[in-house]
């Protein structure tokens, strides 16, 4: 029986590309494959779902062995599929350009650059580059990677998203609507590529312009605390301190919440690789205005305004549009839900599978 | 689908127009998002790219290892257990962060030295990105109606967005506009963009080689350069050219509008000349370029006895 063993740097609960490895695992045991997940952590209760990769030492039966190795960021572990003799596939996540992170984190920029160089090492020995969208599939085109598949990450997005809203959040923002005043929502970690401040200065330009009693809430961790602290420094100095809520990392009840007390999810991200909340957002039946940038349109579709341009004052009247335009509210959430099926889980496992099945061959 | 049905590219396209139009009509309070730019900037630290005293500045702050241990826990156990580990290896980490500061110092004082070096060179020879910078900042002045018309017809029929790179105050591009093509400009300074905003046009205000760079790969069908070929140096001429083959869609096209070297420095150009590295290309040296990146049917038309427009398709692949 072919072995595809998967490689990874983090394994973590309550993390799409956590849930992405696990799904995929799955999969390929499914389809006869035997499979295992080495990483350099793992945490919470997902400690026992993986072994520590230095512990990998070669499958020992005689029957034909591949690496997955899903790469994201920099990582020991990428060094160490590199070193391995066993045929590999990498599965890329997309690693942000250290650009962005340079002013605000310099030690998680040079991380993200010794990614890139891992990334770049690993083509000389991937068989096959597997990306979440054609934007992460072009950047392995860029970097030499002779044979690329795009396969959406694996999400049951029915099962993934199914938590109850948690009642004291559902409550008190339901208590905020109570006051009038539209609901901004943007779910992401606080990151300099993901723009935080550009919504929030639309989102003043749209209470100068539109609805002084309207609210944005920010949810997510941060992958900056210089950036967290100055997007709060910078709210603050704007006098919207009662208007912004930078919540911090939310229990899914909570981030439920949220999405159910939403007018609007906003996205002005300058990269992403695929953005697994705008599924979120679609499944929860917000409407998205979103800036056109990265695998953003690609992801979104037509399921959701999107900008050519992010000024303050396009952002706001675009908000304004859906916000009081009930029919064109009806049309992208529904545009949402079909959307939402191109990326059905049963489609991106026959996706990964057949990529798979491509390279490596049959199960047994 | 009923016939509500809402084409949301059009709409999105309608909401950018509309918006052009209500900050052309003034109807924007003034400077407010310049003035949401200014007061982001305050909280964030500085860019690391350009400023390599700022640069230094910030490495020599981290130089010194704080050779102090967090005991905090939330378990008072964990937390006595510790502070003991604390006290019993206390020596050990100060020593090690002393060696650590010990060889940062010594690599910071290095950079000190080579950073000294290179300004001595600069001396000599020319600060290049300071010229860079003086000559950026005086707007290109250049009589657009030259072109005009070559650069119009070079791009009709062209599909997809066309960007104007150093779109200046904005008449070529609003001639592109009447005609019906989907165009913007990029301008990098600001009071000369507002003039272009002022016109009802779609402006970034980019430096025109950071907006390619920034631009996804075959988004445009178009692109014209105007201003910046004068001045760059030929290295970055080079990259702008690289930049317009990745950017353009194939079958795109790329308009190169420039004075001839001969009428550069004279008149409205002289301090523009005087300050920057660079200087316009002959024609044939565009055409001895552009193939190697990949375009075909390049063509230079005449602008008056002072400029010449090139014209290339970005081939197939």
């Amino acid at each position: 029986m072919t072995a595809v063993h998967q490689f990874v740097p983090t394994l973590a609960p309550r993390d799409a590309v956590g849930g992405h490895y696990l799904a995929v695992q799955e999969t390929l045991r499914g389809a006869g494959y035997r499979s295992d997940i080495y990483s350099y952590e793992a945490k919470d209760e997902y400690k026992r779902l993986a072994r520590s990769f230095t512990s990998f030492t070669g499958d020992g039966r005689g029957e034909p062995t591949w690496l997955l190795y899903h790469s994201s960021v920099g990582s020991p572990v990428a060094d160490f599929v590199a070193a391995r003799d066993e045929p590999l596939i990498v599965d890329y996540h997309n690693i942000t350009p250290a650009p962005f992170f340079s002013r605000w984190e310099p030690a998680v920029a040079g991380a993200l650059m010794k990614g890139r160089r891992q990334l770049a090492a690993l083509e000389t020995r991937a068989q096959l580059g597997i990306a979440d969208s054609a934007f992460n599939a072009q950047e392995l085109t860029d970097i030499g990677f002779e044979r690329t598949s795009v396969v959406p990450i694996l999400i049951d997005v029915v099962k993934a998203f199914a938590a109850p809203p948690d009642p004291a959040t559902l409550g008190r923002l339901a208590d905020a609507r109570a006051r009038g005043g539209a609901d901004w929502l943007f779910v992401g970690r606080l990151a300099p590529n993901k723009a935080q401040h550009d919504i929030v200065k639309a989102f003043a330009a749209y209470r100068r312009l539109y609805d002084e009693r309207a609210r944005l809430h920010l949810v997510g961790g941060s992958s900056s605390h210089r950036y967290e602290t100055a997007l709060c420094d910078f709210v603050d100095a704007l006098g919207l301190g009662d208007a912004v809520e930078i919540t911090g990392p939310v229990s899914a009840g909570a981030l439920t919440a949220h999405y159910e007390t939403a007018d609007v999810y906003v996205i002005a991200s300058d990269h992403e690789g695929f953005c697994v909340p705008l599924l979120e957002a679609m499944h929860h039946r917000v409407p998205i205005v979103a800036y056109s940038a990265a695998a953003v349109p690609e992801t979104l579709g037509d399921a959701g305004l999107l900008l050519d341009a992010k000024d303050a004052y396009t952002i706001a009247t675009a908000v304004h549009r859906v916000v009081t335009d009930p029919d064109l509210r009806l049309q992208l959430v529904g545009a949402g839900v079909e959307r939402l099926r191109e990326f059905d889980i049963a489609k991106s496992r026959r996706k990964l599978l057949d990529a798979i099945d491509g390279v490596v061959g049959p199960a047994s | 689908m009923t016939d509500d049905h809402v084409d949301i590219h059009k709409l999105a396209a309608e909401i950018e127009a509309e918006v052009r139009a209500r900050r052309a009509a003034g109807e924007y309070p003034p400077g407010f998002e310049r003035e949401l730019d200014r007061m982001f900037d305050r909280f964030a630290p500085p860019e690391v790219s350009n400023d390599f005293e700022a640069a230094l500045e910030r490495s020599e702050d981290l130089v010194i290892v704080d050779p102090v241990i967090p005991v905090a826990s939330r378990s008072p156990v964990l937390g006595a257990v510790k502070r003991v580990m604390s006290k019993l290896l206390g020596w050990y980490h100060v020593w090690l962060a002393q060696q650590i500061s010990a060889l940062a110092t010594a690599i910071n004082t290095a950079l000190r030295l080579l950073g000294g070096r290179v300004v001595d060179l600069e001396h000599v020879t020319g600060d290049i990105a300071r010229a860079r910078g003086v000559g950026a900042r005086i707007p290109a002045r250049r009589d657009d109606g030259a072109w005009q018309t070559s650069v119009t017809n070079a791009l009709q029929g062209c599909a997809g967005r066309i960007a104007v790179v150093e779109c200046g105050d904005g008449v070529l591009l609003d001639a592109l506009v009447s005609t019906g093509l989907d165009a913007y400009g990029v301008e990098p300074r600001a009071s000369v963009a507002d003039a272009a905003l002022a016109r009802g046009l779609e402006v970034r205000i980019d430096d025109g080689a950071a907006h390619l760079h920034a631009v996804g790969a075959a988004a445009l069908g178009g692109l014209v350069l105007r201003g910046l070929v004068e001045r760059a140096p030929l290295g970055e001429l080079l990259l702008l050219v690289d930049a317009a083959a990745a950017k353009l869609v194939p079958g795109g096209r790329l308009v190169v509008c420039s004075l001839r070297r001969e009428s550069w420095g004279r008149d409205a150009t002289a301090a523009e000349a005087d300050l920057v590295a660079g200087r316009p290309l002959h024609p044939d040296t565009w055409n001895a370029v552009l193939p190697e990146q990949g375009f075909v049917d390049i063509q230079v038309h005449a602008a008056g006895a002072d400029a010449y427009v090139v014209t290339a398709t970005r081939a197939d692949e």
